[in-house]
């Protein structure tokens, strides 16, 4: 039982952190549908400075604004020079120019910085636990966990009582006939960029304070998790982006710890089964929503 | 200026870059000639008492490049190397293709070997290293020095048709070794330095072993550690975990620690072939549940990924490829070349010595002919490289080198035994 609660805690930790990056992703996908493949990118490029600050004598509390508003810059600066130029065209073409810009990115800093990894100090207090009773948890999944409820109770008050969040939500719903009712579109489509780049940079402090080191492909497994975590909750549903950064924390966890040691190594080949066999029954994910075709 | 030209510009920028950093081009040591006959010479040699011509490599290394002798104008000898830029093995790849050219500017400054002069190609192996490969074979290459990895590796060797000598400079992989098609690790294997790496842990008295895993048999993340389990059971000692990972991918461990918790009492040896990067994120956790005192040892990832500049790598125990004296002439080689400071130094002896070990089969088979260039290599014995004294002779390729034991200290690496 202890070690199932410890498993649950570990799974939420790690979940959160999907939940920010799917959040990330449903958010544009929900204006645009585009799925973007570069959003691991906003960890890449925060990643690379936060290595550059630690080599320039900066501290983890000067660090974490740092990546926040290198990742909002990011995510705007793609949308401005790739995705700004693709606006309109067939979903396909943009989830290629994604797939381009990461692939871009990725060399630069194969080309100019190097292949080899580029460690920086995690924070002292990362692995710190507390006890209760006879579980050790650990601090991080508590600060991962509770910055996240703050961050989506903050993400679902911006969606729902300002008049960005109202336009956001039109559009989302139906693009065209916000446009027609007077929403702006570049201006909708930049913040839109910005939240998503805000939440993945809230994602990538903790993203980065855990690897503890950078490569030119860092951004690959949490733009994977992210885009897995939004196609499971259903893509266009920010609810069920949240939904799904957790379900699949957990099964990560559970998994892990459940599979016999001989075949633990599948666990992510059993991650895949789970999702294909939800794709079965639910093919618009955990919370599905009706899809608008653009015109 | 729009934006579209704004991109455009940009990416014939990135291509020129990306042209210019893949040395694509020649990165030729000195002037070509057709390919011909080996020539009997002085040059750079030396009489080893071995019954054959030694090269002198201490000669070499200490070349004035300000003060060269007259250039060598024999029939080049012609280095191909295909090489790995990519995130996998470009760590080592990189700074390889850059201080083999230098060595062999120092061979040509030091009147070259037999007179002639040491030609250096660099192809980079990209999504095809069949295709690098013949090109070099084209150019007229004698030997080969390839990439760490048996996808590139193998196509070298089937392209070649198993003729040519390949040096898989900085690889560990057994199974890349295959004397019979005329491939060679430079230094030892996995198998050898994860026995050694249990023989040392046993001697110090530790009989409890965690072990992290990807899995039996997997290249590396997996043989590693199944050699270790091997040697460790073997000499009476005992697993009390092994748990399985992603290597290069997982940073969290909380399942694995959880289970770890529960079997551990904090005495252990650790050991794992995982990226530094991963073991300090596993090793602080392990810490956070209470396991304080074990000892943390390692492969050579960790010469890999910079486990001395991780403030969380100290203390860990290792098998670094090579062990560079400070204030060596082959330091002071590495640092000309601009490899010293590159992310794997300790890797470079081993680039050198591909580049000397080929030559050494020129001068032993005396002919120009790749076939017979291997066989020679096949045979060599007791060869004095920088890296230590490699033997091929009696070997599927796997040179029998001793494996140095390092902790990190204060940030560097402390010889703590050479076992083998």
């Amino acid at each position: 039982m202890a070690e199932l609660l410890q498993n649950l805690i570990d799974g939420l930790g790690r979940g959160s952190i999907y939940a920010l990056l799917a959040l990330g992703v449903a958010v544009v996908f929900g204006i645009m549908h585009l799925l973007n493949f570069a959003h691991g990118e906003l960890i890449t490029i925060p990643g690379y400075l936060t290595y550059w600050a630690f080599n320039n004598g900066w501290s983890w509390w000067t660090v974490v604004p740092l990546i926040i508003v290198s990742a909002v810059i990011s995510s705007l600066l793609i949308e401005r020079v790739a995705f700004s130029r693709v606006r309109g065209a067939k979903d396909f073409t943009m989830l290629l120019t994604s797939f381009g810009v990461h692939f871009i990115v990725s060399a630069g800093f194969l080309l100019y910085i190097g292949a080899a990894v580029k460690p920086y100090p995690r924070p002292g207090w990362f692995a710190d636990t507390i006890s209760v009773g006879s579980l050790n948890i650990e601090v991080f999944d508590l600060v991962v966990i509770g910055v996240t409820a703050v961050v989506l109770a903050a993400t679902t008050w911006l969606l729902q009582r300002t008049m960005f969040g109202l336009a956001l939500r039109a559009a989302a719903a139906d693009f065209d006939t916000a446009r027609l009712m007077g929403v702006n579109s570049d201006s909708v489509i930049r913040g839109a960029f910005a939240l998503s780049g805000l939440l993945a940079g809230i994602a990538g402090v903790f993203w980065i304070m855990r690897e503890g080191q950078v490569t030119p492909t860092a951004g690959i497994n949490p733009m994977l998790q992210g885009v897995l975590a939004a196609l499971i909750g259903g893509l266009g549903s920010l609810r069920g982006a949240v939904l799904g950064g957790l379900v699949l924390g957990l099964a990560e966890v559970l998994l892990r710890s459940w599979l016999p040691v001989g075949i633990q190594n599948l666990t992510t080949g059993f991650v895949f089964v789970m999702i294909a066999l939800l794709f079965i029954f639910r093919p618009g994910g955990l919370l599905s929503v009706p899809q608008v075709e653009r015109v | 200026m729009k934006f579209r030209h704004l991109l455009g510009l940009l990416l014939a920028f990135a291509m020129i870059a990306a042209a210019c950093g893949s040395s694509d081009t020649a990165d030729t040591a000195d002037t070509a000639t057709d390919d011909a006959a080996m020539l009997d010479g002085d040059d750079a040699m030396e009489d080893d008492g071995a019954g054959h011509s030694g090269l002198d490599i201490d000669a070499i290394l200490a070349a004035d490049l300000s003060n060269c002798a007259d250039a060598p104008s024999g029939d080049p000898i012609k280095v191909g190397m295909v090489m790995d830029f990519s995130e996998a093995a470009g760590f080592v790849d990189v700074p390889g293709s850059e201080v083999v050219p230098y060595v062999a500017s120092l061979v040509n400054c030091n009147g070259g070997i037999n007179g002639q002069p040491v030609e250096v190609e660099v192809r980079e192996s990209g999504t095809d290293p069949a295709l690098a490969t013949q090109e070099l074979i084209d150019w007229g290459a004698h030997f080969f020095i390839g990439p760490p990895f048996a996808d590139a590796t193998l196509p070298m060797q089937q392209t070649g048709g198993g003729e040519y000598a390949i040096f898989a400079a900085a690889s560990t992989e057994p199974t890349l070794a295959d004397a019979a098609n005329n491939t060679f690790l430079v230094t030892f294997d996995d198998n050898g330095q994860s026995t050694a790496s249990a023989e040392f842990a046993l001697a110090q008295g530790l009989t409890r072993a965690i072990i992290f895993t990807e899995g039996e048999g997997v290249p590396y993340s997996g043989v590693n550690p199944d050699a270790f389990k091997a040697a460790f059971t073997a000499g009476g000692g005992e697993i009390v975990s092994e748990q399985t990972y992603a290597w290069f991918v997982d940073t969290d461990f909380s399942s694995q620690v959880n289970e770890v918790a529960s079997v551990a009492d904090g005495s252990e040896v650790f050991f794992s072939a995982g990226a530094g990067f991963q073991i300090t994120a596993l090793r602080a956790q392990m810490e956070g549940q209470g396991l304080n005192d074990i000892t943390y040892m390692g492969t050579d990832a960790f010469d890999a990924t910079g486990i001395t500049a991780d403030p969380g790598g100290e203390g860990f125990i290792h098998t670094p490829h090579t062990l560079l004296e400070a204030g060596s002439d082959l330091e002071k080689v590495l640092e000309a070349s601009g490899t010293l400071a590159s992310d794997a130094p300790a890797f470079m002896p081993l680039y050198i010595d591909s580049m000397f070990l080929g030559i050494q089969g020129i001068l032993d088979c005396g002919c120009a002919d790749p076939a017979g260039i291997a066989e020679a290599v096949k045979n060599i014995s007791g060869f004095e490289g920088t890296s230590g004294s490699i033997t091929y002779a009696g070997t599927n390729g796997i040179p029998p080198k001793a494996v140095p034991i390092v902790q990190v200290t204060d940030g560097a690496n402390v010889l703590l035994d050479t076992i083998g």
